[in-house]
């Protein structure tokens, strides 16, 4: 198969939930960058490795430069193809497209970086998606090689290795992985890599803040470097989000312009306190919070601007009115959020779906990001933002924060929930100036041991999809 | 609007939906003539289940208090007084879906009601309504309102089934002030809930600027 040389040289790993990754205004932390440069088959994606198994952090990624080799021109992509191009040179690749890349990733922003096809020489159509790294760390012969890369490195890292072993790794890996000859690997060898190395890449040693020699063996060194990261990291662990949150609401506090409440009518009234009503049957529960999420969204999308038009009626007679929205993504925040997707899918015909897994710690209730999936066109429209309850408002900041990683504008951004309290509106307003919010009930009631809002409809999951305890 | 219209949307029994963008631009999809059937029915349907919410608001409510999960009292209210739908053959069928929707088995009565050819008058020819209906509230269901004579032709056949005057709520998307104004004054208990008021009507006595004849756009009878 063709594909099999393109090799993803960009590992996502998630071990755990992600914790906040910005703080109560809304602003991303810095992702704290490494860099790990040194020869070919110095060990560096090794030492990376064991830098990543070692700390303590959900999200990581690691970004080969592999990933950034330059586009060839023909005459030098023929030349490849006869072992006769300099892969080892600096202006081999695209430095451009690296720090677009890395310069997303510092920021916290969803980015794709590109797939090199090692088989054809060339970047291949494909790339990866990746969002969500708290440590990224990028690896390549080059990687301390360019001064802005450098300047966004929070730690530079050389791995020495002798060459002789370097060498012998590099012949093993190009047979088996990228369908060289030794011949021409060798030839590659002294005619490229050895005077890259030389000329090039053990200059940049310079750089580094710390030099490792024998690579992945020393046990010793690589033990002191993830030791002073994990103590750089903890120095930035944030404080507890959710009692901060309702903690810097007061009594007194406004909410703004942009917070949208559903009228209270008679009708939403009684269903109010049949979803309140704790000896309401399942069944009701869920016709009557359906019976809701319709009613917010029909308000909600009525707080949306949209283009004026002209139209002809049957009659012949022109009307002015206006165009739905072009272009809409609802996203539901899981679990209890997911419930208001068929009520979006009974308004909104051509919707985009994005889905966010946020869980609570079962130890401090915190949000923990485990999954986000939101489709590309979500940066270009309104974005319809879904939750059942807003209670501290951690996981609707949490929401927001992440369709703004991933290029949507806060103006464009609706979120739309049943139940919320005006701490909560309070923190996204606070940290999300432009963010619309719109809500059926409003409850101030908070329960202050595990901030659920008492006078409300307890967990509304647990409810609406019968898994009480 | 017209100074009429203008009257109509003050009355005070005519209650006229929220006047949002959104709303404006649902009734620009089912008014343009290029509009295809399925978008048709779909955006029909989405305005139906905004008016059948809002008349439901207009349903009287008691007081009650219930037990949250969390063991708290709350004072709220609950839903008083039974109700059914009456819908006017044939366009009016195309509303009871919606009213279903909101309120799982509503007993709902049909009226088929035509112009005599001979009399230039509305006709009753057909009516099955619940039995009780004299004890419920009426949601009278027409899409349009015009010059309103089907529709009050029916509300004096549910008069004369016993409904009380102001039991009844009629739910239409458009009507021509003519029409409202003649039904308030004609019915001094009833109240009208519609999604917007038109110009008024051509010589045909079709409503300007409309959206042509509702039952054959929705069902897909036109030529």
């Amino acid at each position: 198969m063709a594909t099999d040389s393109i090799k993803s040289s960009t590992l996502m790993l998630r071990s755990a939930g992600r914790p906040p990754w910005y703080a109560a205004d809304g602003k991303n932390d810095p992702v704290y960058m490494v860099g790990v440069a040194g020869g070919s088959a110095s060990g560096k994606t090794s030492v990376a490795r064991r830098i990543v198994q070692a700390l303590d952090v959900p999200w990581v990624v690691i970004v080969s430069m592999d990933s950034f080799y330059r586009k060839l021109s023909p005459e030098e992509s023929k030349q490849a193809f006869l072992n006769n191009h300099d892969f080892d040179h600096p202006s081999s690749y695209d430095y451009t497209e690296a720090l677009r890349c890395v310069r997303d990733l510092k920021q916290g922003k969803a980015t794709s970086i590109p797939q090199y096809d090692f088989a054809k020489h060339a970047p291949s159509t494909e790339s990866q998606r990746v969002y969500g790294a708290s440590v990224v760390i990028f690896e390549g012969i080059f990687a301390l090689y360019d001064p802005t890369l450098l300047s966004m490195m929070d730690m530079k890292v050389f791995v020495d290795t002798d060459s002789d072993i370097c060498l012998a790794r590099r012949i093993k890996r190009d047979v088996t992985e990228r369908a060289r000859d030794p011949i021409g690997i060798l030839q590659q060898y002294d005619r490229f890599v050895k005077p890259a190395f030389d000329g090039f890449v053990r200059p940049t040693m310079n750089n580094a803040d710390v030099i490792i020699p024998r690579g992945l063996d020393n046990e010793v060194a690589i033990d002191l470097l993830i030791k002073h990261i994990q103590r750089q990291l903890d120095a930035r662990s944030q404080a507890l989000m959710r009692p901060a949150l309702v903690r810097q609401f007061r009594s007194e506090d406004d909410l703004s312009e942009l917070f949208f409440r559903v009228p209270e009518t008679n009708q939403v009234r009684a269903m109010q306190t049949i979803l309140y009503d704790a000896t309401t049957s399942r069944e009701d529960f869920i016709f009557y919070s359906d019976r809701l999420s319709r009613l917010v969204l029909e308000f909600g999308l009525g707080k949306l601007d949209l283009a004026p038009t002209t139209v002809t009626t049957p009659m012949g007679v022109p009307f002015d009115g206006y165009s739905l929205a072009p272009n809409v993504t609802g996203v539901t925040i899981l679990r209890a959020g997911g419930v208001m997707e068929k009520a979006l899918h009974s308004v909104v015909r051509p919707a985009h779906y994005g889905k966010i897994l946020i869980v609570g710690d079962p130890v401090t209730h915190e949000p923990r990001l485990h999954y986000v999936n939101l489709p590309p066109s979500i940066k270009d429209g309104q974005v319809l933002l879904m939750d059942s309850t807003i209670v501290s408002g951690a996981n609707a900041l949490m929401a927001v924060r992440i369709c703004l990683d991933h290029g949507v504008k806060q103006e464009n951004i609706l979120f739309m929930s049943l139940l919320a309290t005006p701490h909560g509106v309070h923190a996204i307003q606070s940290a999300f100036p432009k963010v619309k919010v719109v809500v059926a009930l409003l409850d101030s009631h908070i329960s202050e041991d595990n901030l659920l809002i008492k006078a409300g409809y307890g967990i509304f999951g647990d409810r609406y999809f019968g898994t009480e305890c | 609007m017209s100074s009429l219209a203008a009257q109509v949307a003050e009355h005070p029994r005519f209650h006229l939906l929220p006047q949002s963008n959104q709303l404006k631009a649902l009734m620009t999809i089912i008014r343009d003539k290029n509009t295809k059937r399925s978008d048709f029915v779909f955006y029909s349907d989405r305005v139906i289940r905004l008016l059948v919410e809002e008349g439901l608001n207009y349903l009287p409510v008691v007081e009650k208090e219930v037990t949250t999960p969390m063991g708290v009292p709350f004072k709220g209210v609950s839903f008083e007084g039974r109700i059914c739908g009456v819908s006017i053959m044939r366009a009016g069928e195309s509303m009871e879906q919606g009213l279903r929707d909101v309120c799982t088995s509503v007993r709902i009565g049909k009226v088929l009601i035509q112009r005599d050819e001979r009399t230039a008058l509305p006709t009753l020819y057909y009516s099955k309504l619940p039995k009780d209906i004299a004890d419920r509230w009426v949601l009278l269901l027409d899409p349009m309102l015009a010059t309103g004579g089907s529709a009050i032709k029916c509300a004096e056949v549910l008069k004369e089934a016993g409904v009380k005057e102001d039991h009844i709520l009629f739910i239409n998307l458009i009507c021509s002030p003519e029409g409202a104004l003649h039904m308030l004054e004609k019915f001094p208990g009833l109240q009208i809930i519609s999604a917007e008021v038109d110009e008024g009507m051509d010589e045909r006595k079709f409503i300007l600027p409309g959206l042509g004849d509702f039952g054959d756009r929705y069902f897909g009878t036109e030529d």
